[in-house]
């Protein structure tokens, strides 16, 4: 069964690049998620992958039908794509019944009457509207309309399904149960299907991999627990989750072990690498809040982490857990631990594992740095 | 959230039969190809080809003829520019142009007295009436400038019915209406409602809040309005005095009706007169000075866009509705009603009303009482006489047709123009709109010219038939009907197309079934305009026209050539009836399709 592979695609738009080189290879029934913030570029991606947009050069393909291919002039129309999509307004078209929208593709394909029936029963009752067929898009309710128009994607059994922000226009509390219904169709079915998004729990509870984004570059491709646990890239480690950030300089390597001082906090970090820095290298220091267990400053360091002392100087209590901030030189780093009760001077404690260290990318806008340094 | 959970328990059924490959099951639909290109392509290569040859049909030829030695139908033409300088020696085109500007510049002064106190008192102030004013304003749609013109003449002309009252009250009539003073008074008259529309709108949209801070620092309701409202006021007061003086140049109505007795030419008139009334015209000139008001025009038109592009760039529209508070003027609330009513009574209604009581009389003169000289000879007579009654014939097939065939084309070249890859999409845009800067004159001569042009006779086909006539008042009223539709088109939300393209339709297959269907409400507005439009234009038709082509406008003018004010009366009747009949039943059957 066919694969879909884009690669080298490149867009311009009046000489601003939107997408440069992204290369993807997206398996068979696999849940393809593109995850970024707005103007990333992964709408624009799934544009071209519809034929809505021109790339300005690259290749697309679904198994060996090529659908744009700069070198050769290869572009086949939107129409000739044979692609089902959700778009993020739904575009049910308001002058036609539910049935009559989903007999459009079909009546295109030339799908005789009766068989028409049977599919758009099939379709419309998948998605449990079977018994709203005559009404009317603008009779239904924006949770109705969006399965409707995900009935009419599919009513044609099209290659792939493109879903461009399906859920976006939905409350929260229905956005959850869609999320959970939406990945159990697509279980079901084996379509392969490819989502955009900037709702990173949404990609993290659907995908079976997501692709993160940003300026229109591919920062980062793996499954949920790849891209969370070992973000790339100090950006994807920033997007994805919390984390907190220490700047600071390698001072010295040994054994894969790095010995970086922090720029402000004059501490010292013994941290694992996993990546090619030297001596001198300036770097950005990462590890998630949940990772991050607090300790008495008296107690003996435990095995294997690392520990830096700060001061507290908030606790807020969430339920599960409390949330503690914790000053650390001039910054204030954010720690979850199950218990309340610290205050004053702490040790933070970060297994080894947790620890990761980038080049020095200034992740943080100086507003929340500026924002950070004047709490207490 | 019933419904989804019993969906998620449902047995899953197989999707498909095992046989077929998932992805072909219904492989995407293969659209026809012409001569290697796909169906819309060719669609969008028809639109502007159609296109450039209408916008450029008029326009070549006079270029053409301006720099000709002789006319355009004779053999062996050569490259002179012997015209122009004939133009402003013996033809005295100079005087001309100084008489255009002056009518134009008086007229456009004229117009913004009118329009922009207007605008502030109906939109802006607790006058009684506001909403029977605004509405008021609306006139001249219904009426052309020419009724408008022999409205006027029956009134207020030498020998008009105020103008001799006041002779025999107070001795002397204190106006000279075949003047350019009086000319600009009745074309400031006419092009107010416009000029108001710009400001009315600009008021509305203002945010109502820099007001109320003015109000909170102390400003009475004058102070508010010599400091907020005004200077609020410049853009359109800009944009709409270019667009006055441009429609001013170009005009003919007025200027033929009031300047031809008393000899005083401007821009059309001159080309009527050279072109029309001399026995043996000098085509040279007369395509010379096409070719000057043309890039005039022209110009004027470039400015027009340049300054509403720069106006949207500084428009503070809110989304937020914010109901401006009236300001409360007090006792000068009646003198500025009293200036409302003056302008749509003396300007419009008293001459519109007495042209309309002027065709159901035998004379029109306080002297003796009209009641006694009831009679419908006037209508009698344009019943009795064929040609009269095929004029008002011809104007119904033309505007009808027109409109129709205006409104298809210009739906589909907004869409191709707006929703389209099309290469030349912004070119379709700019020749759409360009009509807009032809006088109607010399889009009859020149359209007269490309049908002589044409090779094998083919003209004579056309030449002299209503078909020439729909092609020249289709070209005049193209712009209005794409400005209309465009918006529309702007509203409808792009991922409608999309899903139907990717759901298998071609650009051709989206038109028909999703745009088309959902621009029909916009469609009908368009119809209507073009419909109006069309009944009311005569200028192209003056070249253009025959014996057996006349129309409501073209007879009215040879009517009243004769010296027959009371059939000329009776036929702009006839005309406003027709408008306002037509107007009236579609805007109902409009309004029952939507419910």
């Amino acid at each position: 069964m066919p694969d879909v592979v884009i690669s080298k695609l490149h867009k311009e738009f009046s000489g601003t690049t939107v997408l440069s080189e992204i290369d993807i290879h997206i398996k068979d029934g696999e849940f393809f998620t593109l995850l970024g913030p707005s103007g990333c570029g992964k709408s624009t991606t799934l544009s071209c992958l519809a034929g809505l947009e021109k790339p300005t050069s690259g290749h697309i393909a679904i198994g060996d039908v090529v659908f744009f291919d700069s070198d050769d002039h290869t572009y086949v129309p939107p129409e000739a794509r044979n692609l089902g999509m959700v778009f993020q307004s739904y575009a049910l078209w308001p002058h036609m019944t539910l049935e009559q929208n989903l007999a459009m593709p079909l009546n295109i394909r030339k799908v005789p009457k009766a068989e028409q029936k049977t599919l758009i029963y099939e379709a419309l009752d998948k998605v449990g509207m079977a018994h709203l067929m005559k009404r009317y898009p603008h009779q239904l309710s924006g949770g109705q309309q969006q399965r409707i128009a995900l009935a009419r994607a599919l009513v044609y059994s099209p290659r792939v399904l493109l879903l461009d922000e399906p859920l976006s226009n939905l409350d929260a509390k229905l956005r959850e149960q869609a999320r959970v219904w939406l990945k159990r169709l697509q279980t079901e079915l084996g379509i392969t299907t490819i989502y955009v998004t900037h709702d990173q729990e949404e990609a993290l509870a659907m995908s079976d991999r997501i692709a993160v984004m940003s300026n229109g570059n591919l920062m980062q491709v793996g499954t949920p627990e790849e891209i969370y646990e070992t973000p790339a890239t100090a950006e994807v480690a920033a997007f994805i989750g919390k984390s907190n950030f220490i700047d600071g300089t390698i001072e010295s390597v040994s054994n894969g072990t790095a010995t970086i001082s922090t720029e402000d906090g004059g501490a010292v970090i013994e941290a694992p690498l996993d990546g090619a820095f030297a001596a001198g290298d300036a770097v950005t220091v990462a590890f998630r809040p949940e990772r991050a267990t607090l300790v008495p400053t008296a107690a003996a360091e435990p095995e294997e982490s690392v520990v830096l002392s700060g001061t507290v100087i908030a606790a807020s209590y969430v339920g599960s857990r409390v949330e503690y901030a914790v000053k650390f030189g001039r910054r204030t780093l954010l720690v979850d631990h199950y218990r309340s009760g610290f205050s004053g001077e702490v040790g933070i404690s970060v297994p080894f594992d947790a620890v990761r260290v980038y080049p020095r990318t200034a992740v943080v806008s100086d507003d929340v740095e500026e924002l950070m340094a004047a709490t207490v | 959230m019933q419904l989804m959970t019993s969906v998620t328990e449902r047995p899953h059924k197989s999707p498909q039969p095992d046989l077929v490959p998932f992805s072909e099951r219904f492989p995407a639909p293969r659209y026809r190809r012409i001569l290697g290109a796909d169906r819309s392509t060719v669609v969008y290569w028809a639109v502007i080809i159609a296109l450039a040859v209408f916008v450029l049909a008029p326009v070549v030829p006079t270029l053409i003829q301006a720099l000709s030695d002789r006319p355009l139908y004779e053999q062996g033409g050569v490259f002179t520019l012997d015209n122009f300088t004939r133009l402003f020696t013996e033809a005295d085109f100079g005087g001309v142009a100084l008489n255009t500007v002056m009518f134009a510049v008086l007229t456009t002064l004229l117009t913004l007295v009118i329009a922009v106190p207007m605008a502030i008192i109906v939109v802006r102030t607790d006058i009684p009436g506001r909403r029977i004013f605004g509405a008021g304003m609306q006139w001249p749609f219904f009426i052309s400038s020419l009724i408008l013109g022999f409205g006027w003449i029956t009134m207020y002309g030498p020998a008009g019915f105020v103008s001799t009252w006041m002779r025999t009250i107070v001795g002397v009539v204190p106006w000279n209406l075949y003047s350019i003073p009086g000319m600009a008074i009745t074309e400031a008259v006419a092009l107010a409602p416009i000029a108001y529309v710009f400001c009315a709108n600009a008021l509305r949209n203002a945010d109502a809040s820099l007001e109320g801070a003015a109000q909170t620092v102390g400003a009475g309701p004058f102070r508010i309005l010599r400091s907020v409202v005004i200077p609020l006021l410049r853009p359109p007061v800009v944009y709409s005095s270019i667009l006055v003086f441009s429609m001013s140049i170009e005009t003919l109505s007025v200027p033929l009706l009031y300047g031809q007795p008393v000899d005083i030419t401007v821009f059309a008139t001159f080309l009527y007169k050279n072109g029309l009334q001399s026995i043996n015209p000098d085509y040279g000139v007369l395509g010379a000075a096409s070719t000057i008001i043309l890039a005039v025009t022209v110009l004027l038109v470039m400015i027009q866009a340049r300054l509403l592009k720069d106006a949207k760039r500084f428009v503070s529209v809110r989304g937020k509705a914010t109901r401006p508070r009236l300001l409360d003027l007090g006792w000068v609330k009646y003198l500025a009603v009293a200036f409302v009513t003056v302008y749509i009574v003396i300007g419009a209604a008293l001459p519109i009303g007495g042209l309309v009581f002027r065709s159901f009389t035998s004379f029109f003169t306080p002297l003796a009482n009209p009641f006694n000289a009831l009679t419908l000879a006037n209508y009698e007579l344009i019943v009795q006489f064929p040609t009269y009654l095929q004029s008002i014939r011809n104007s119904l097939v033309v505007a009808s047709i027109g409109a129709v065939v205006v409104s298809l084309f210009a739906t589909v070249a907004v869409v191709v123009a707006r929703r389209s890859t099309f290469r030349y999409r912004r070119l379709i845009e700019y020749l759409a709109l360009a009509p807009q800067a032809m006088p109607g004159l010399i889009i009859g001569i020149g359209l007269f010219w490309a049908f002589a042009y044409l090779p094998f006779g083919a003209g004579n086909l056309i030449q002299g038939t209503l078909g020439a006539l729909i092609i020249a008042f289709g070209l005049r009223s193209l712009p209005s009907a794409f400005g209309s539709i465009s918006p529309a088109v702007m509203q409808i939300g792009e991922e409608l197309d999309n899903a139907a393209r990717v759901s298998g339709a071609d650009w051709i297959r989206t038109f028909t079934r999703i745009l088309g269907r959902l621009l029909t409400p916009a469609f009908g507005a368009a119809l209507i305009l073009t419909f109006v439009t069309m009944m009311k234009e005569y200028s192209p038709a003056i070249f253009l026209g025959s014996s057996k082509t006349n129309i409501i406008g073209t007879t009215m003018l040879e009517l009243w050539v004769q010296g027959n004010t009371g059939s000329v009366a009776a036929l702009a009747t006839t005309q406003i009836v027709i408008t306002a009949a037509f107007v009236g039943v579609a805007g109902l059957l409009m309004r029952g399709k939507k419910d």
